[in-house]
């Protein structure tokens, strides 16, 4: 039998630990008068690895942390930062907090990655603690999977106070006769189906859905200007108007789909 | 020497300038998926189709409300639920500047009213859901008469429409119209 176990009670709880009032002020200070390099401590806790490699493009001379003065360290004790990558498993709870116990006060600590803030696509596994703030806790969130080297100096920037974070927490409440638009009303619903998923297969689902709207509003545009034009000649003029070769191998077949659904061929 | 200040000079500043200039991304950039909540039917498929459990739905029948809630920590930016999306509410944008410093702004919440039965009057289905399935069907109805009891039909809960699809045919009486060699009346799945 195959019943569903709630992944929290295989995981004993326990509460993070806690910082003092006194860290917290001298937190703020530091982060005011800092006037040297932020030294950065990572620790991996059970990620892929992508993250350490997206945190290691970051210091390369493309995206280049260093010159913001961010620098990593090989030890704990010399960090202002620690860096928590992955979704702390079993494992590795007890060295992230030996990690954390070792680096001197004040530290700023960040959650690096959708593993290190949540638990990312492993937070319901068995063996994992689901996140950095499930034993320490933590200053700065950097989501991500990984986060590209921009968003790691975004966070880092954050971090350090230099930037202001754009996310907010919002709630959308529906309003009264709030409704979805009906895409293209114009065309029968059951050409639209058909011509989207010609589009999606031949292009993905960006690309497709992106096709088969333009498309659509080529098809929609063209009927309702005056003057006679055959579907084939708007369709031509579509195709040798497009520079890419694929795109215009995609729009020559839903051109194709739509002449079959005027003949009422099955698709 | 001078010929390696011309190749430094030759290959510029490799650097990029974020965060003083703003990052230039690739087309088709998978970040932070954006949900337009005026178009979510509250449908549910991208909450399904979410590897990482990033989108979730809550349903409270006694206020009749769902509340759909994306959490930004936990998505790793697949671009199923743009995939799966029916209205093309949700789309993957290139913003990536999504630290934070409170766990809370990471989540953003849609609420949904529910709409009622039209047989038992319980809540069983979002508003907009019922709402936007009824005007697409009714698109492609042959009459109007056809485009109302097709309204009715999706406002129908399926216990309702269950017990209704019986009680029609408890009442045709099948077995008696084929031993007179009758045509079979068409089922209709209307109130
Ligand atoms: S957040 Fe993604 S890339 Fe980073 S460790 Fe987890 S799974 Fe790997
Ligand atoms: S991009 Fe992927 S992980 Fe993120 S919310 Fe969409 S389906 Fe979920
Ligand atoms: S799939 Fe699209 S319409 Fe359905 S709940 Fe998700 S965002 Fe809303």
């Amino acid at each position: 039998m195959n019943v569903p176990v709630d992944p929290k009670t295989l995981v004993a709880e326990m509460s993070p630990v806690s910082t003092s009032e006194q860290i917290a002020s001298m937190k703020k200070a530091l982060l005011k008068t800092i006037q040297r390099s932020a030294y950065v401590y990572r620790v991996d806790c059970g990620g892929c690895n992508g993250c350490e490699i997206e945190i290691f493009s970051s210091i390369t001379p493309v995206f280049d942390a260093e010159r913001f003065g961010i620098k990593v360290v090989a030890s704990p004790r010399h960090a202002d930062i620690l860096l928590f990558t992955g979704a702390v498993t079993r494992s590795m709870r007890m060295p992230a907090l030996r990690a954390f116990e070792a680096a001197p006060d004040p530290k700023i600590v960040v959650s690096y990655g959708a593993c290190g803030c949540t638990g990312g696509i492993f937070h319901d596994l068995y063996c994992v603690w689901g996140g950095t703030d499930n034993i320490v806790p933590v200053d700065v969130y950097i989501p991500g999977c990984p986060p590209t080297p921009a968003a790691t100096i975004h966070g880092f920037a954050v971090a350090l106070g230099l930037l202001e974070q754009k996310l907010k927490a919002e709630t959308h409440v529906e309003l009264a006769g709030e409704a979805a638009a009906l895409p293209h009303p114009d065309i029968p619903y059951a050409l639209r189906v058909r011509l989207e998923r010609e589009a999606r297969r031949m292009a993905g689902y960006r690309q497709g859905r992106d096709i088969a709207e333009e498309f659509m509003a080529l098809l929609e545009g063209r009927a309702h200007t005056p003057g006679s034009f055959t579907l084939l000649e708007c369709m031509m003029e579509a195709i040798a108007e497009e520079r890419d070769p694929r795109r215009a191998e995609i729009i020559g077949r839903l051109a194709e789909v739509v002449q079959q659904a005027i003949r009422g061929e099955a698709p | 020497m001078l010929k390696l200040l011309k190749e430094i000079f030759r290959t510029g500043e490799a650097t990029v300038k974020y965060p003083f200039a703003p990052m230039p991304v690739c087309k088709d950039f998978r970040g932070k998926p954006e949900h337009k909540a005026e178009d979510c039917i509250a449908c549910a498929a991208c909450t399904v189709a979410c590897p990482a459990n990033a989108i979730g739905m809550e349903t409270d029948t006694a206020a009749g409300s769902r509340t759909w809630a994306i959490n930004y920590g936990r998505c790793v930016f697949c671009g199923r639920c743009e995939e799966s999306c029916p209205t093309g509410a949700i789309r993957l944008s290139d913003d990536f500047e999504l630290a934070v410093g409170s766990k809370a702004d990471l989540t953003r919440k849609a609420v949904f009213t529910l709409a009622d039965c039209a047989c038992c009057g319980k809540p069983f289905a979002p508003a907009k859901e019922v709402d936007y399935v009824a005007r697409l069907l009714s698109q492609s109805a042959r009459s109007a008469e056809e485009a109302d009891r097709l309204r009715l039909t999706v406002s129908t809960c399926p216990a309702c429409k269950r017990a209704q699809d019986v009680h029609q045919i408890a009442g045709m009486g099948i077995a008696l119209q084929m031993e007179a060699g009758k045509p079979v009346k068409e089922l209709e799945t209307t109130p």
